[in-house]
C-alpha cells in the first residue's frame, strides 16, 4: 500500500534537495496549509510525514539546525492534530511509522531529549486509535516497543511522571497483554521487561503499587485459562487427533513460564513479592497442586475448577525445570513435599482453607482506571499455607510427622505401573525436577529426594519411595509389560539420584538384591530374542549406540506434548520409539535390548564398577592415519584402489588382528608404513567381481577416513585376490 | 484491500548486519539509496502478489530482546518465515549462523521457511565472506540463499518475495496447517468461511481498508 507514487513524488520536488533545512521548511508549510485532513490531501500528508522522518534523521547526523526548526515550529503538535481528526488507518499508520523511524534511527541523545521534552509523545500513546484494525494495532505496539528500547535512567522520566503519577507507555501497553495476536502479546512482554530493567526506584514503586496487582492477577488468570484449555485438549484426544493443537498449548505454557522467569530473574524484590504471591496463591497451588488430589477428596470444595492429575504433574514438572527462583520454588516444593491435611481425620479444615482458582474481581482496564492504590496481596491460603511459612522447627516437624502428606502421597502412588505408566512418567519427572532444582534448599530434600547429609543417620534414604522405583524397574523386565523405555530410564536416573552419594551406593542389601534380580530377569528376556533374531548382534550394537548418543534430557522430554496423550504402541503417531510401547516383534527385541542395557548400566553404577565391555566394538581402536607402523613381519598385499569417483591409488593391504588397513610406505624408513585408512573387519562388506577374478568390491560404514562405498580393489593376480577375500 | 493470506516473518541475525534497514527498504521503497543514509525500522507490512493472490507480509524485527529468553522463544513460534541475515563484510556474523540456526530450529515450528541473506553486497571491496561460502552453508542446511544490499536495494524484493513463494507452495502442498494461527499464517477475511456471505465492500472495518 505504500507503493503508490503520487503525482508530486518525482515531479514537483525534483529540483529541491530533499535533505536540507529548506525542504523541511517547505514541508512545514505543507502541514500548515493542510491542517484539516480530507479525502484530497491524504496522499500529500502521507508523503509529507515520510519526508519529515527522512530529513530529521539526516539532520540528526548532519545539521542540527534541522532539529531546531522542527522543535521551534512544534511540528509534533501537527501530528497530534492530524490524529485527533479520525484520519483513517492510511494516515494513522504512516504517522506511527514515521514516529517509529524517527525513534529507531535518532542517534544523538540531545535530539532524542528534544523529541521527548514536551508531552506530545505521551499524548500520542494515550490516543484512542482504532485497534480493531490489525495494521494500526501492529504499528502502534511496535512504536511502543521501539520507545521501550530507548528507556534508560534519563529517558524514563519523559515517560513516567512522578507528579501526576502516571506512566502511559507502560499502562497502555499492558492492556494488550492477552491480545489474540501473538506478535502483539510478545511486543507487550518485551516492553514490560524493558521497563522493569531500567530499575528506577520511583518508577518501580509506581509499577508495584499501581499496576502490579492488576497486571499480575490478570496475567495469572490468563495463564490458568490456557491451562484449562490444555486440559480439555488432553481429555478429548484419546485418539491422538489434535497433536498440533496440543503442542501449541504446551509451547504456550512454556512461553508463559519463561516470561515469568525472565521477570523474576531481574530480581526486583518489590515486584517479585507480588508476582510470586499471585503465582502461588492464585495459580500453582489452587489449580496445579490441588488437582493432584482425587476429584472427590474431602480437601476439595464442590465445583472447584481443576485439571486432570496427569496434566497437573506435567505442568508442575515444567515449573520446576524452568524456574529456580528461590522463594517461588522453595514454597512450592514445601507444599508438595510437606503439605498435610493438618489433621488426618478432619480434612474439612483444609477444605475451608483450600484456595480456589477464580477470576480477578476486576479486569485489568478497570483496576488501572480506578484511582486508589492497590496494595493488597493475593494470599488467601490463610492458615494452611501461612502455617507452613511461619512455623518454627518444632511445629513444622509435628505437622510433618503426624499427618499424612497428602500431595506427596498422591505423587508416590502414581508411580504404580501395573496398568500403565501414564501418570508414573510425570510423577517421576516432577520428583526428578524438584530434586535437581537449585533454588530449593537441600534441607527440604534431605533424605527424601537427595541422600541424607548425615551418614550416621538411618535410614539414609526414603525406603518406601525407593521401593516404588525398584518396582518399576522389576516390572520393566517382564515380558509384555506396559512400562515405556523413557519411564525406565527416568526411574533409573532418579534412583541413582536418591541413593548414590559421592558415587557410593547407599542401597540396603535387600534393595540391591531386588535390582540384581531385575537384571537377571532382563537377561533372560533378552535370551528369547538372541536365538530368534539373526541380526541380533547388529541390533544390539545399534541400540547401545542410540542410548549413548541420546542420553535422557528431562527438560526436552517435558517440552514434548505427545507424552501427554495416553501411551500408545503404534509408530504411526510419529511418537519416538522410547516414548511409546513396542510394536511388532523386532521392536520388542529392540526394547528388550535397551532394558538390558539400562539395567546393566544401573548395576555398574551402583557397584561403582567401570564399563569394560561396551561398546562391543570400539572404533577408536582403529589405527589412526598419523601412526607409523613397523610392518616388517606383516603380510602385505599390493593393490590398486579405485573409489566410486574413479580416482586410482596404489596401496598395500594389511590385515592385523581385527582390522584392515591400507598403507603407504614411509619414505626413508624401509619396512615401515603409514595407514591411509583402517576399518574393523566386521564392518566390511566384501563382494567378488564376477567379471574380473583379480578384483574385489569392498564397502564399510565406518572407516577412519569416513564411509567407504563400493570401492574396487585390484590385486596383482587372482590368487592374491582370493587370499585377500579370505582374510 | 483485503488479502488472501497474511504471512508473519521475523528477521534475525547479529547486531548491525542490517536487519532494520532491509525491513524498511522492503516495506517502504521510498527510502532509496539516493543519499548516504540507510534508515531502519523494527516493524513493517507490505502487500505482494503471488499467483494472482494478494498476500500481506508482516515483518517483525527481533532486535534488542537477546537478553530475554522468553521473547526470542515466542517470536520464533509465531512466524511462518525467517530471514537469517549476516554481513558479508564481517566474518564473525557468518560464523554465528550455526547458533542462530540451532535456536531457530529448536523453537520454531518445523515448517518455518528460512532464507539466508548475506547483506551489504554493495561493499564488495570490504567483503570477508565469499558468495560461495553462503551458498554452501545454505545448501548444507537446506535454506534458500541470496546476497542483498539494503543500501542499493539489490535483491531485497526478491529475498522477501521468494520466501513468501516458498511458504505459499507449502500451503498449496498442504504442509502448513493454515487453520492454526500459531504458525504465523492467517487467512484473509475474504477467505474465511464465516465472512464468505458478506457482499464485497461491506467489510468496512476489515484490515487495511484505509483509503488507498
Ligand atoms: N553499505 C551498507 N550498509 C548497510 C546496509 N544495510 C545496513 N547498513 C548499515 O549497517 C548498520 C546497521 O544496520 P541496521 O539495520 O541498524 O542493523 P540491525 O541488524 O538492525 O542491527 P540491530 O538492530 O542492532 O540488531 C547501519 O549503519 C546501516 O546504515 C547495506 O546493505 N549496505
Ligand atoms: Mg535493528
Amino acid at each position: 500500500m505504500f507503493r503508490s507514487r503520487s503525482w508530486f513524488g518525482g515531479g514537483l520536488w525534483r529540483n529541491k534537495n530533499p535533505h536540507s533545512l529548506e525542504h523541511l521548511k517547505y514541508l512545514h508549510n505543507v502541514l500548515s496549509k493542510n491542517q484539516i485532513v480530507s479525502e484530497n490531501n491524504r496522499g500529500l500528508l502521507v508523503e509529507t510525514l515520510r519526508s519529515i522522518a527522512e530529513i530529521l534523521i539526516w539532520g540528526d547526523q548532519n545539521d542540527s539546525s534541522v532539529f531546531d526548526f522542527f522543535l521551534e515550529k512544534n511540528m509534533l503538535s501537527f501530528f497530534l492534530n492530524i490524529l485527533k481528526q479520525k484520519c483513517g488507518s492510511y494516515v494513522c499508520v504512516q504517522l506511527l511509522q514515521t514516529l517509529n523511524i524517527l525513534f529507531e534511527n535518532i542517534r544523538s541523545e540531545t535530539s532524542l531529549y528534544y523529541l521527548l521534552s514536551n508531552n506530545h509523545v505521551n499524548l500520542i500513546i494515550v490516543h484512542k486509535f482504532d485497534f480493531s484494525d490489525e495494521e494500526v494495532m501492529a504499528y502502534y505496539i511496535s512504536f511502543l516497543k521501539t520507545l521501550s528500547l530507548k528507556l534508560n535512567g534519563h529517558t524514563i522520566h519523559f515517560f513516567y511522571n512522578d507528579n501526576t503519577n502516571d506512566f502511559p507507555l507502560y499502562t497502555e501497553a499492558i492492556k494488550f497483554f492477552k491480545h489474540p495476536e501473538s506478535m502483539v502479546r510478545i511486543a507487550v512482554r518485551t516492553l514490560t521487561l524493558n521497563v522493569y530493567r531500567v530499575q528506577d526506584a520511583s518508577m518501580l514503586r509506581f509499577i508495584r503499587n499501581k499496576t502490579a496487582v492488576p497486571y499480575f492477577s490478570n496475567l495469572v488468570w490468563f495463564i490458568g485459562n490456557h491451562v484449562l484449555e490444555l486440559d480439555t485438549c488432553v481429555r478429548n484426544d484419546a485418539d491422538h487427533q489434535s497433536q498440533t493443537r496440543l503442542s501449541d498449548l504446551v509451547a504456550e505454557h512454556l512461553d508463559h513460564l519463561h516470561y515469568l522467569t525472565d521477570i523474576l530473574n531481574l530480581n526486583i524484590e518489590a515486584l517479585n513479592d507480588v508476582l510470586i504471591d499471585h503465582l502461588l496463591n492464585k495459580l500453582f497451588v489452587p489449580l496445579y497442586i490441588f488437582s493432584l488430589l482425587p476429584p472427590h477428596s474431602n480437601a476439595i470444595k464442590e465445583g472447584n475448577t481443576r485439571v486432570s492429575s496427569v496434566v497437573s504433574l506435567f505442568l508442575l514438572s515444567q515449573v520446576f525445570l524452568i524456574s529456580r527462583q528461590q522463594p517461588l520454588v522453595q514454597d512450592l516444593a514445601h507444599i508438595i513435599l510437606r503439605g498435610t491435611s493438618v489433621n488426618g481425620e478432619n480434612s474439612s479444615v483444609l477444605a475451608q482453607a483450600a484456595p480456589v482458582f477464580v477470576a480477578p474481581t476486576k479486569t485489568l482496564e478497570e483496576s488501572l482506571d480506578c484511582d486508589h492504590v492497590l496494595t493488597s496481596g493475593a494470599g488467601n491460603l490463610g492458615f494452611y499455607y501461612n502455617n507452613l511459612n511461619i512455623t518454627d522447627e518444632e511445629k513444622e516437624q509435628m505437622l510433618a510427622q503426624e499427618a499424612p502428606k497428602i500431595f506427596l502421597d498422591v505423587i508416590v502412588n502414581s508411580l504404580d505401573c501395573t496398568e500403565n505408566d501414564y501418570s508414573a512418567l510425570f510423577a517421576l519427572c516432577l520428583l526428578y525436577a524438584i530434586s535437581h532444582n537449585a533454588g530449593i534448599s537441600p534441607d527440604l530434600l534431605d533424605g527424601l529426594l537427595i541422600p541424607s547429609s548425615n551418614p550416621e543417620q538411618k535410614p539414609r534414604y526414603t525406603s518406601w519411595l525407593v521401593q516404588k522405583l525398584i518396582n518399576i524397574i522389576t516390572l520393566s523386565c517382564q515380558l509384555g509389560c506396559k512400562v515405556r523405555l523413557v519411564t525406565l530410564e527416568l526411574t533409573i536416573s532418579l534412583l541413582l539420584r536418591l541413593t548414590l552419594k559421592d558415587r557410593v551406593s547407599l542401597l540396603t542389601d535387600a534393595h540391591l538384591a531386588a535390582v540384581l534380580a531385575a537384571r537377571e530377569e532382563s537377561t533372560s528376556l533378552l535370551r528369547n530374542y538372541y536365538k530368534r533374531e539373526d541380526i541380533f548382534g547388529d541390533m544390539f550394537e545399534s541400540e547401545d549406540e542410540e542410548l549413548r548418543k541420546k542420553p535422557l534430557n528431562v527438560e526436552w522430554l517435558m517440552m514434548d506434548s505427545n507424552i501427554l496423550l495416553p501411551p500408545t504402541g503404534t509408530p504411526l503417531t510419529g511418537i519416538e520409539f522410547n516414548k511409546r510401547l513396542p510394536c511388532g516383534e523386532v521392536e520388542r527385541a529392540r526394547r528388550a535390548i535397551r532394558v538390558f542395557l539400562l539395567v546393566r548400566d544401573l548395576c555398574l553404577k551402583l557397584s561403582g564398577e567401570k564399563e569394560t565391555q561396551l561398546p562391543l566394538t570400539n572404533r577408536n581402536d582403529c589405527v589412526q592415519s598419523n601412526a607409523v607402523l613397523d610392518l616388517t613381519n606383516s603380510d602385505l598385499l599390493s593393490c590398486n584402489v579405485i573409489g566410486p569417483d574413479g580416482v586410482r591409488n596404489h596401496r598395500f593391504l594389511v590385515v592385523e588382528s581385527n582390522q584392515i588397513m591400507l598403507v603407504v610406505p614411509v619414505p626413508g624408513q624401509l619396512g615401515f608404513g603409514q595407514p591411509t585408512l583402517s576399518a574393523l573387519l566386521h564392518d566390511l562388506d566384501v563382494t567378488a567381481d564376477k567379471q574380473d577374478v583379480k578384483s574385489l568390491y569392498i564397502s564399510a560404514k565406518y572407516t577412519t577416513a569416513g564411509p567407504m562405498v563400493n570401492t574396487r580393489f585390484i590385486f596383482d593376480d587372482s590368487i592374491r585376490c582370493m587370499a585377500a577375500q579370505q582374510r | 484491500m483485503s488479502y488472501a493470506y497474511l504471512f508473519k516473518y521475523i528477521i534475525i541475525g547479529d547486531t548491525g548486519v542490517g536487519k532494520s534497514c532491509l525491513l524498511l527498504q522492503f516495506t517502504d521503497k521510498r527510502f532509496q539509496p539516493v543519499h548516504d543514509l540507510t534508515i531502519g525500522v523494527e516493524f513493517g507490512a507490505r502487500m505482494i502478489t503471488i499467483d494472482n493472490k494478494l498476500i500481506k507480509l508482516q515483518i517483525w524485527d527481533t532486535a534488542g530482546q537477546e537478553a530475554f529468553r522468553s521473547i526470542t522463544r515466542s517470536y520464533y513460534r509465531g512466524a511462518a518465515g525467517a530471514l537469517l541475515v549476516y554481513d558479508i563484510t564481517r566474518r564473525e556474523t557468518f560464523n554465528h549462523l550455526t547458533t542462530w540456526l540451532e535456536d531457530a530450529r529448536q523453537h520454531s515450528n518445523s515448517n518455518m521457511v528460512i532464507m539466508l541473506i548475506g547483506n551489504k553486497s554493495d561493499l564488495e571491496s570490504r567483503r570477508e565472506v565469499k558468495k560461495e561460502e553462503g551458498d554452501a552453508f545454505a545448501r548444507e542446511h537446506g535454506l534458500i540463499f541470496m546476497e542483498t544490499s539494503a543500501r542499493t536495494a539489490a535483491n531485497v524484493e526478491e529475498a522477501f518475495i521468494n520466501t513468501a513463494k516458498e511458504i505459499y507452495e507449502k500451503i498449496q502442498e498442504g504442509v502448513f496447517d493454515i487453520n492454526n494461527e500459531a504458525n504465523g499464517i492467517k487467512i484473509g477475511p475474504q477467505h474465511s468461511p464465516s465472512n464468505a456471505s458478506l457482499p464485497p465492500g461491506s467489510q468496512s472495518s476489515s484490515p487495511s481498508s484505509g483509503c488507498c
